[in-house]
């Protein structure tokens, strides 16, 4: 049996110091230094600029704004609306992000085989679709009256809602044509915690005589814990970032805002209505409250690991 | 038996349920008008009309074109500035390493909704827009993913192999080329995959930065076609079948190499 080799990046000098005559490290890092600072930390600085001044994007005064855009964000209601449906978007997604993508990968895993891997690949097909047009598919089966899905319905003499033009089933048909393409990938995110199981430890528990759901609920879903803490943190932060497509394709906010969120109004105020303060102020808000939620979860997860310990 | 019957059941009516849509589509595009609504999943008269129409509404050869060179430079210029990285983060000790790899991987939790302003304002200053160059160059600063893949992979290489490598007198630079590219070759390829994927399937970026019909990519392109022909499905559903049909076929013909990427880069 061979040693495992050290790997190169264990935190210890190489045995022969890597000190070359090079420019070091500076050249290499430049460009991702520079990538970053130009699109993405300047911008986010400028950003908090432009949310003190009242602007349109083209004419050539930018009078300051004091905290106004501000106020008017958190008067208007309308921001507020949006990040309700923002939070409603992210309770939606979360099922779809954890429990039906474990429940699909345990029931994918405990049965291997050709057909398991076949499943497999067609349930990661919304991940590499165009999601433009799935969302114009998704809209021309919904479609009221003639859709496929209402003349079905109506044929069954069942309730034919209008899904994405009536303001109680709006939000949550973008959700769970959303939720498809998470489940999606979640799928695969599962089976790759689940391919690290050692099965014979589920056989010695089935052997003692557990059934097939007591090992699922007492041995698989404790197992799969961190994977869950992880998709589920994700969902949290990018939940309203996924619906975006949907969003812009589908209903555009409607019917009368039902279906807004927080990035969506970002848009609408930037690059429809051009009011780069609003917009501006909004973007603040949006990264420091994920800022919050991040430092949060990096906290608890510090203190549950300490109290592991 | 019967579990195992219940079981493929349950499994296929949730991939009929996700496939669903394309599935219609792809059917549907090959519909008359008079059968556009219809429940029956095939066409009773099929036609190539709906392709005639939307190609001759829909600059489809210019807009595929578009997008393919952004995909392809953006994932050449991501791949290039995450090798980079990722060996400037693991050859080198300096100061601040660690607050820069933080900065690095913190820009993933910035939203890219909440720079489209600034980002936009920066690349029209530049004379961008309605270019490959504004199309491209911003999205190769979302680039954290791949510098985080990289570096992992990079620092399981065995020191042994840089150390004798090292004795034998290489440079920097041919240690990066000679050693480690090759080593990481499945990475970057699954990397690249990645980014290729992403950025055919971006829409707001090109929504913004090249909205002019002819600069734009399909993505764009198809959006905007639903907001102009309305109701007009048959068209609008071969458009769609004709957008989504590249990367289907690039798919399942690889599969594995496409889901092994998703896998070895964690989440994206």
């Amino acid at each position: 049996m061979t040693a495992i080799p050290r790997p190169w990046g264990d935190g210890r000098e190489l045995s022969v110091p890597l000190r070359l005559p090079s420019p070091g490290p500076a050249l290499y890092l430049l460009p991702v230094v520079a990538f970053l600072l130009v699109w993405i930390y300047l911008p986010l600085l400028f950003t908090g600029v432009l949310s003190f001044l009242h602007w349109n994007l083209v004419s050539g005064s930018r009078p300051y704004a004091g905290p106004q855009n501000y106020t008017q964000l958190f008067r208007q209601g309308e921001f507020a609306r949006a990040a309700g449906n923002t939070a409603a978007y992210i309770i939606g997604l979360l099922p779809f992000a954890t429990v039906f993508p474990m429940a699909m990968a345990i029931t994918l895993w405990k049965h291997p085989g050709r057909a398991s891997l076949v499943y497999r690949s067609l349930l990661f097909l919304p991940v590499v679709l165009a999601p433009v047009a799935v969302a114009i598919s998704w809209q021309f089966i919904l479609a009221p009256l003639q859709g496929v899905l209402d003349t079905a319905l109506t044929w069954a003499h069942l309730p034919a809602p209008d899904w994405l033009g009536s303001g109680a089933t709006a939000l949550w048909t973008v959700a769970v044509i959303t939720g498809t393409k998470i489940f999606a990938l979640n799928v695969l995110v599962y089976l790759a915690a689940l391919a690290a199981v050692d099965r014979g430890c589920l056989d010695a528990a089935r052997i003692d005589g557990a059934s097939e759901w007591a090992v699922t609920r007492h041995i698989l879903v404790p197992l799969l814990s961190r994977t869950t803490a992880l998709t589920s943190f994700l969902c949290l932060v990018l939940g309203g970032q996924w619906t975006f497509v949907n969003i812009a394709v589908l209903t555009q906010g409607g019917p009368l805002g039902r279906t807004d969120n927080v990035y969506y109004f970002l848009y609408q105020y930037g690059f429809s209505f051009f009011n780069t303060g609003v917009a501006s102020a909004s973007a603040v808000v949006i990264t420091v409250v994920l800022a919050i939620t991040v430092a949060a979860h990096q906290f608890a997860a510090r203190r549950l690991v300490a109290s592991d310990q | 038996m019967l579990r195992a019957i219940a079981r493929h059941t349950a499994v296929i009516a949730v991939i009929a349920f996700i496939a669903f849509p394309v599935a219609w589509a792809i059917l549907t595009s090959f519909k008359p008008p008079p059968e556009i609504y219809d429940l029956s999943p095939l066409a009773k008269h099929p036609t190539l009309a709906n392709y005639d129409a939307a190609v001759t509404q829909f600059p489809l050869g210019r807009l595929l074109l578009n997008t393919t060179i952004m995909a392809a430079g953006v994932t050449a210029g991501q791949v290039v500035v995450c090798v980079l990285a990722g060996y400037g983060f693991v050859a080198f000790r300096f100061r601040a390493k660690r607050l820069l790899y933080a900065a690095t991987i913190g820009s993933i939790l910035v939203p890219q909704t909440c720079l489209i302003i600034p980002d936009y304002l920066i690349a029209a200053r530049l004379g961008w827009v309605d270019n490959y160059l504004g199309l491209i160059v911003p999205q190769i600063a979302a680039c954290a993913f791949g510098v985080m893949l990289l570096r992992q992979h990079m620092e399981a290489i065995p020191a042994s192999l840089v150390e004798s490598a090292k004795i034998d007198g290489a440079t920097h630079r041919q240690i990066l080329t000679r050693l480690v590219i090759p080593l990481l070759r499945p990475a970057i390829s699954a990397l690249a995959v990645l980014v290729f994927l992403s950025s055919w399937n971006e829409y707001l970026w090109p929504l913004l930065i090249a909205s002019g019909s002819g600069n734009s990519t399909i993505q764009v392109g198809l959006a905007l076609f639903q907001t102009q022909e309305g109701s007009e499905y048959g068209p609008m559903m071969a458009a769609a079948t004709i957008t989504t049909l590249p990367v289907l076929i690039v798919y399942l013909l690889n599969q594995r190499r496409v889901t092994d990427a998703f896998l070895h880069a964690g989440l994206r």
